[in-house]
């Protein structure tokens, strides 16, 4: 029976697609919002990577929204697992891992930093330089289980970055009544100080989300621990 | 503006404070939720209350639309929004306790801010955004006992509602493809290419993921699990509030796009499926819980029957049922908290707390339609529909409807008779009427509401006609469109 239900699904869905395919206009899809924006986002936003100011100014409310399921899977995570105060079973690791990790640290650092802080300009922003960030944080508990991370400053962090987000877009309701506007100005397009708040923003998202995965790898890796 | 944007940003400001504030006081980050939840309701109840001539139209970040994000608050937004700042103050955990309060509270608030951007976003991607958070939040709110069932039933419903995730982005990702745009007036300003094939299968994916916080059969088995083992106040806040503002989105869509094609028929014809599932898994049940959960399912199933119906009475009438059953069933998941055992073992509870049973009576008077109460003036606006429709499928929803009422009224009024048994050693059930406050407001407004009917059907057909006018919708949003549309004879 529930076979039957399977092949009947997968069935249907593949003639869904089949028909789809001859209907759909690939390669020539209209474009009403996204030629709009290709047209004059570089000069109402003032970010070189339009990208960026698809995430962060025009459509900014989904940006909070995805930060705050990020936070929701988080918290709900650590509700789950608990917190009860780790003891790690792992041994730590050689020689190799723990220099090559305090090698990386640094490195992971700046990548991170530079990422998130040229979001405006180039491929990248506060989503991936927050991952790079959590790696680096990451990398040196992997090598030295015993020290972990300290879950308290992680939430401090996470909480203030994701209220320095909602700071910023509450800011712009009261100066110009329009939460999540673009202030300060946006400078010359290009440059590192252009495009308004939303460096600020980048790094409110590459903070928040760096601690939060920080916070998440190792509460699961502690998890682990406790169990075996 | 204001009620527009704070009542969603201010919950996630507090939900993303809570933990922070909670290592430096307990007292401070648990107060923190109830301020912001009031300071929403201050926000938006004068808007409800004496609701302005026109609706509240918000370009966030004054990104005209459709470019950036639109924010719409028409009576029926404002409504919802309200409801959901009001059953959140109901049902929020006052008394606390738990040792992981500040995440609990977290993602309390979180799930209020997602239900209130569901009930006034206009912009369909933003709408997703808000679903998936609304589902995440879940998530850790319906494991919150910890314990082994509870743990299965929110990975069964984790896996269905990813299903469902991926299946509504891929409906809007197709409906973006064909239109190239997200903002729902735009959508609705000219519906024609969405019309075809492809635009109904966009319609059918996104009634699938849509429908799967919905209850709509058949993504629905998550359903009884997850409320019978949850906390009770997270079933009655997800079976009550978040399932209504899933259909909302669904509404929303027939309205605007779809209300001239096959799609009405869909959901006419899903919708007597799931009432049928839904009433008969309700006769079978053996626990409290399980059968108000499949009751809610044959319910929502009636919602979809009354917004299959064409027009604004259609419109009219999915909205009564809806909120009867808002009201209702969050009510009755109230008295689940203490009732939570088998049916068997609540034999006689009517002995040591009579004030529950006489609610629990009330409640099922009006879920099976009995006049005068509010339950029999919605069923009635559905079957009345239906017989105005006039086709075999509409005939067919009647039939269902009156002979799922007769199942309803049998398991309902079984269970009454049950509670009324006389016996030796009766269950002791609730502590006091303070365990079951929620349910007693409830109750109350439910007979208020059946003493001044008339008023209520007014403003309810005041907020109906709102609703149902597409045009009406786009000129608010594009007034520019209106113009345009004027020039063309």
């Amino acid at each position: 029976m529930r076979n039957l239900a399977a092949v009947l699904f997968i069935g249907g869905l593949g003639f869904f697609l089949f028909v789809l395919f001859f209907r759909l206009p690939l390669g020539a899809p209209p474009l009403v919002a996204g030629a709009a924006i290709l047209e004059e986002g570089g000069e109402t936003v003032g970010a070189a990577n339009l990208v960026t100011a698809v995430l962060l100014a025009y459509r900014g409310m989904d940006t909070l929204g995805e930060l705050s399921i990020l936070f929701a899977a988080a918290t709900a995570v650590g509700l789950v697992l608990g917190r009860r105060q780790l003891v790690v079973s792992d041994p730590e690791g050689g020689f190799i891992l723990r220099a090559g990790s305090d090698l990386l640290f640094p490195l992971l650092l700046v990548v991170g930093l530079y990422v998130i802080l040229h979001g405006h300009l180039t491929p990248g922003g506060g989503f991936q330089g927050g991952v790079i960030l959590a790696a680096a944080f990451f990398v040196p508990v992997l090598a030295r289980p015993r020290r972990g991370l300290d879950h308290g400053l992680l939430s401090f962090v996470e909480g203030l970055a994701g209220a320095a987000f909602i700071g910023i877009g509450l800011w712009a309701l009261f100066a110009r009544d329009a939460f999540l506007e673009p202030l300060l100005g946006k400078g010359v397009l290009g440059h590192l100080f252009s495009a308004g708040t939303l460096p600020l923003l980048s790094m409110a998202v590459g903070l928040k989300v760096g601690a939060e995965l920080a916070g998440l790898m190792t509460s699961l890796m502690e998890a682990e621990g406790r169990e075996s | 503006m204001l009620p527009l944007i704070l009542p969603v940003v201010l919950p996630l400001l507090a939900a993303f404070l809570v933990m922070p504030l909670a290592r430096m006081s307990a007292l401070i980050a648990r107060a923190l939720g109830p301020i912001v939840l009031t300071t929403s309701l201050v926000l938006l109840l004068p808007c409800c209350l004496d609701p302005p001539a026109q609706p509240l139209v918000l370009a966030i970040g004054n990104f005209a639309p459709p470019l950036g994000i639109v924010f719409y608050g028409d009576r029926l937004a404002l409504l919802f929004a309200n409801a959901v700042a009001l059953f959140f103050l109901l049902f929020w955990d006052w008394r606390g306790g738990n040792p992981q309060q500040a995440r609990q509270d977290a993602l309390m608030l979180l799930l209020a801010a997602s239900a209130t951007g569901l009930a006034l976003s206009g912009d369909l991607f933003n709408l997703y955004v808000f679903y998936e958070l609304a589902a995440v939040a879940s998530f850790g709110l319906v494991s919150l006992s910890g314990t082994g069932p509870a743990l299965v039933a929110t990975v069964r419903y984790l896996l269905v509602s990813a299903f469902g995730s991926v299946l509504a982005l891929a409906g809007i990702a197709l409906l973006y493809l064909q239109t190239g745009t997200l903002n729902l007036a735009q959508l609705g300003i000219d519906p024609e290419p969405l019309q075809g094939p492809a635009g109904l299968l966009a319609f059918g994916l996104m009634v699938i993921g849509f429908g799967v916080k919905a209850e709509l059969f058949p993504l629905n088995y998550w359903v009884p699990e997850v409320y019978a083992s949850a906390p009770a106040r997270i079933s009655a806040l997800l079976a009550g509030l978040i399932s209504k503002l899933a259909v909302l989105i669904l509404l929303r869509l027939l309205v605007l796009v779809y209300g001239d094609t096959a799609a009405p028929q869909i959901l006419l014809f899903l919708g007597i499926l799931t009432i049928f599932f839904g009433e008969f898994s309700a006769w079978r049940a053996q626990d409290f819980p399980r059968m108000i959960a499949f009751s809610s399912i044959g319910q929502l199933g009636l919602v979809f029957i009354a917004f299959s119906l064409s027009g604004s009475w259609g419109v009219l009438a999915g909205i009564a049922v809806a909120l009867h059953h808002l009201l209702v069933k969050s009510a009755l998941f109230g008295l689940a908290h203490r009732w939570s055992g088998s049916l068997q073992a609540l034999t006689g509870s009517a002995q040591r707390t009579p004030l529950a049973a006489a609610l629990f009576v009330l409640f099922a008077l009006s879920l099976i339609g009995v006049p005068p109460l509010p339950g029999f003036w919605t069923k009635i606006l559905v079957l009345a529909g239906l017989a105005q429709e006039g086709s075999a499928l509409a005939f067919t929803g009647l039939g269902a409807i009156l002979l799922v009422t007769a199942v309803e009224a049998h398991y309902l009024f079984r269970f009454a008779l049950q509670l009324y048994e006389k016996v030796e050693n009766a269950p002791a059930g609730f502590r006091s009427f303070w365990e079951f406050l929620p349910s007693l407001l409830l109750g109350a407004a439910l007979l208020a509401v059946t003493l001044r009917i008339n008023p209520v059907a007014d403003r309810l057909r005041a907020i109906t006609q709102q609703a149902a006018d597409r045009s009406f919708y786009i000129t608010q949003v594009f007034p520019q469109a209106a113009a345009h549309r004027k020039d063309q004879p």
